[in-house]
């Protein structure tokens, strides 16, 4: 891995008004909307709720990054600049990682800003232990969700990329449990969410905050593995395919 | 026809392509290319579009893998000779990324390669010193192209390859262009180019690789293509002669006869001439010229052209 080459793919995703807007002040203020709308600081289980909806929002943040960054694959293929870099010592897979770590680092922001807030503005209490799950949870189960955006830039255009991109941030997001709580839901989209990647992101942090609607951590950890190797096993495919015909 | 295709050279060349084919369905974009280019040899390509040059460099540069046939540049494998930096190239169409400036973009490939120049020589060769700290989305297409020949200049390559480098210059910038490349042969690298434009290939070329359908059609030197295309052409002033006289005449491949004036194609321009003054006495204002690269790229790109001329 090239440490330039990493470095200007996370300094490009911050000049993007887009990823700040999307990317890094939406999750916080919808955090801050949701904590104002949904409860009431009078509410006794108010500083409960809102650290739900701030792994939730914590959650979206990391996703819309992971998915904002991996649009670029679509622009870079469309313009030439991945035949251009075919013609340095880069390797496919080195390509790929700095897309990848850069779409995990840039999620950073989000998954910093939030709790910060939380803390500050909400009240949120968690132990250290629970911080330490709740970062480290959300941060490595956004792999997948990387992947998936890597998987997205890959066949999408540049063109197409915004719309497909909110399409599947919000409806993935929406599915996962995100934006309402999944016992709220019809009993088919109770199954749908069992699916989604970003469910059982949430299920590895949300332990350190309720009991409610909790799986164990293995088999979370499980899942999001499984849905790791197909992803990276879907993206390397395709490259190979790609890079096979331009 | 050429004496580079020895042996020697062929061990130690640029570019070594041997029965070189690749197809797209039912369309044989490169139908049998063979071509040894000797380090130090500046090469034009030159061909009408759908010629094969786009997808003859493709292989050379290890984007697009042949369906028979092989590629060395250097002795290696095409990605082999990527990864050590032999190759710079600026490829048709490649676009610069427009979050970037200038200057991070050239550091970034640099960056990338083991043995690259300095950045800032490489924006000083490419003539974009002073652009080093704008994005790319603020320059015009000539800048771009220009920054676009630092990106390959910066490896530091031994092998440059050019597909239409020139296309969105204006004449100016254009000059400019090939007063770098210049400095950068001087050291004796290797340049392969395709362009449309035949006066460069004319002035700047020391070698011109004709290609039509897929193959090679024409291959040496400007004056060797030329005269494949057929001699001169020679014009006079001929009263009184018929077109009978006229096409009776040694030499002569075609002539237009308008009035007292003649216009001769001739594959040998001195027996034509004499003829001519015996034949016709009253014969004057004789003008001799060579027919130019256009002359010698139509003729031998037409497509009544069947067979490949040598």
């Amino acid at each position: 891995m090239n440490a330039t080459y990493l470095l200007t793919e996370i300094r490009r995703n911050f000049r993007a008004p887009r990823f700040l807007i999307f990317v890094v002040a939406f999750p916080v203020l919808m955090f801050l909307l949701q904590t104002n709308v949904f409860t009431k600081a009078s509410d006794p289980n108010h500083t409960q709720i809102a650290a739900v909806i701030m792994i939730n929002m914590m959650t979206f943040g990391v996703f819309a990054a992971a998915t904002n960054s991996g649009a670029r694959l679509a622009l870079e293929r469309a313009v030439g600049w991945q035949r251009q870099l075919r013609l340095t010592p880069l390797t496919g897979t080195g390509y790929l990682a700095g897309k990848g770590i850069s779409g995990m680092l840039v999620g950073l922001p989000a998954l910093v800003l939030v709790p910060l807030l939380g803390v500050l503005a909400e009240g949120v209490h968690v132990d250290a232990s629970g911080w330490v799950r709740i970062f480290a949870g959300i941060w490595l189960g956004t792999i997948p969700l990387v992947l998936l955006g890597l998987l997205l830039g890959q066949f999408g255009t540049p063109d197409s990329m915004q719309p497909i991109n909110m399409l599947v941030t919000l409806g993935m997001g929406f599915l996962g449990g995100l934006w309402i709580p999944i016992e709220t839901m019809p009993g088919w989209m109770h199954d749908v969410a069992q699916i989604m990647p970003t469910y059982w992101v949430l299920q590895v942090a949300r332990p350190a905050v309720t009991s409610d609607m909790v799986v164990s951590l293995p088999q979370a950890a499980g899942v999001l593995g499984a849905w790791t190797v197909v992803l990276g096993a879907l993206v390397i495919r395709r490259y190979r395919k790609d890079s096979a015909r331009v | 026809m050429r004496e580079t295709d020895t042996q020697a050279v062929v061990a130690g060349a640029a570019i070594h392509l041997t029965g070189l084919r690749k197809h797209y369905g039912d369309v044989h974009a490169v139908d049998g290319v063979d071509l040894t280019i000797a380090p130090g040899e500046v090469v034009a390509l030159l061909g009408p579009n759908g010629a094969g040059k786009s997808t003859t460099v493709d292989m050379i540069l290890g984007l697009t893998s042949p369906d028979a046939g092989e590629v060395r540049v250097f002795g290696r494998k095409p990605i082999d000779a990527v990864r050590a930096g032999l190759i710079g190239a600026m490829l048709q169409g490649g676009a610069l990324m427009d979050d970037l400036t200038v200057g991070e973009t050239v550091g970034m490939v640099a960056a990338l390669h083991r043995r690259p120049m300095p950045v800032a020589e490489a924006l000083r060769a490419a003539g974009v010193e002073e652009l080093a700290g704008r994005r790319a989305n603020k320059l015009s297409g000539g800048q771009k192209q220009r920054v676009r020949f630092a990106v390959a200049l910066v490896s530091n390559p031994d092998l440059l390859i050019l597909d239409e480098p020139t296309a969105a210059m204006d004449v100016g910038t254009r000059r400019e262009f090939w007063q770098s490349m210049y400095s950068f042969t001087e050291s004796g690298r290797t340049v392969l180019f395709a362009t449309h434009y035949l006066e460069e290939a004319e002035e700047f070329a020391d070698r011109v690789v004709l290609m039509r359908r897929g193959r090679i059609v024409a291959d040496g030197s400007v004056a060797e293509v030329r005269a494949l295309a057929g001699g001169r052409t020679l014009r006079a002033a001929v009263p009184g002669a018929t077109e009978a006289v006229i096409a009776a005449l040694p030499g002569v491949k075609e002539f237009e006869l308008r009035g007292d004036r003649v216009a001769i194609s001739s594959a040998d321009s001195d027996a034509t001439l004499w003829a001519l003054k015996a034949t016709v006495p009253g014969v004057h204002d004789v003008e001799i010229s060579a027919v130019g690269l256009e002359g010698a790229f139509l003729s031998l790109t037409a497509d009544e052209t069947a067979e490949p001329v040598r």
